[in-house]
């Protein structure tokens, strides 16, 4: 991906707060997070958009480091890398996107809840989060399956897209909105 | 018994389990491995509930951002809270600043899904 693809991505003359693209650890993840609080903090940001802009760009990008442990030992043809932007536009949107390649055993698991998490609205969302957390009980996976749902209550739209790369391997990616609270006009 | 303090990281609360009766978490909690990073307090805390815990234990949570697996986490640690309350005094506040809405509302989804429990939300 070229420079200009990147700026495409932040619409009219939009702020990226941050962009990463590249192999991803847990120790990265908390030195982003530490730079997003800080551009959080100078832009004057209210802690309620704030923590979710964090929190949604937690779950991306560990997501985007854990596709590459989900596979067999065989197949290590996917890296946990990718790319990751959090930007703001002029009418105080915010949007964390997030890409990468991922197995077809992933988008598999992925894709359903996505589609679930589109007919809901945002008390459906609400309520199968919670649903989900307990009867998840005892389940020591990864993420415990409820990331996407995490995600989408603390936004206030997802677009996604998969393209298939071969028959194994997609590229995903993912578009979260929070956007400007009409609430205060 | 012995206590068990925990030191904060970036992405780790402080966690101090003391055997007079408080178990307390405060930071921001989205470890790699959540499960396994939280499994020495579980363990302690099974531990002491089992043992001779004090008369009343109060339980201090102020959790400024987390996870989706830490927030099932803490749903694990409070159905184990759930589980020994029966015989034991527990009081859990939540504790969360005033501008911080989802932690507020991660708090009352906990009070929803724990009636029993005494779980009180407290504004710094």
């Amino acid at each position: 991906m070229d420079i200009n693809e990147i700026q495409n991505i932040v619409e009219d003359d939009g702020i990226i707060f941050l962009t990463y693209g590249g192999f991803l650890s847990q120790s990265l993840i908390a030195s982003m997070t530490e730079a997003l609080e800080k551009e959080a903090e100078s832009n004057d940001l209210k802690m309620s958009i704030s923590n979710n802009i964090f929190t949604i760009f937690i779950e991306l990008s560990q997501n985007m480091m854990n596709y590459s442990k989900s596979k067999d030992i065989n197949d290590n043809s996917i890296k946990p890398e990718g790319l990751i932007i959090v930007s703001r536009d002029n009418n105080g949107n915010y949007f964390i996107d997030s890409r990468n390649i991922i197995s077809r055993e992933d988008k598999d698991k992925i894709e359903p809840k996505l589609i679930e998490i589109d007919s809901l609205d945002l008390d459906g969302i609400k309520k199968r989060y919670k649903e989900l957390r307990r009867s998840g009980k005892n389940t020591h996976g990864k993420g415990g399956g409820i990331g996407f749902y995490e995600i989408a209550k603390r936004c206030d739209k997802i677009e996604y897209d998969f393209k298939e790369i071969n028959e194994n391997k997609f590229y995903f990616h993912i578009k979260t909105f929070l956007l400007e609270k009409k609430e205060q006009l | 018994m012995e206590n068990l303090t925990i030191q904060a990281t970036k992405y780790t609360p402080e966690i101090n389990l003391d055997t007079f009766g408080m178990i307390s978490l405060t930071g921001k909690s989205y470890p790699e491995n959540t499960f396994d990073f939280y499994e020495p307090m579980m363990q302690w805390v099974r531990e002491y509930f089992a043992s001779s815990p004090a008369d009343e234990t109060v339980v201090n949570m102020e959790i400024i951002y987390f996870n989706s697996s830490s927030s099932k986490l803490f749903f694990d640690f409070f159905d184990l809270l759930d589980e020994v309350k029966e015989n034991h005094r527990i009081s859990i506040n939540w504790i969360y600043d005033e501008e911080n809405e989802s932690a507020e509302e991660a708090g009352e989804d906990f009070i929803e899904d724990f009636e029993n429990l005494d779980i009180k939300l407290v504004v710094k």
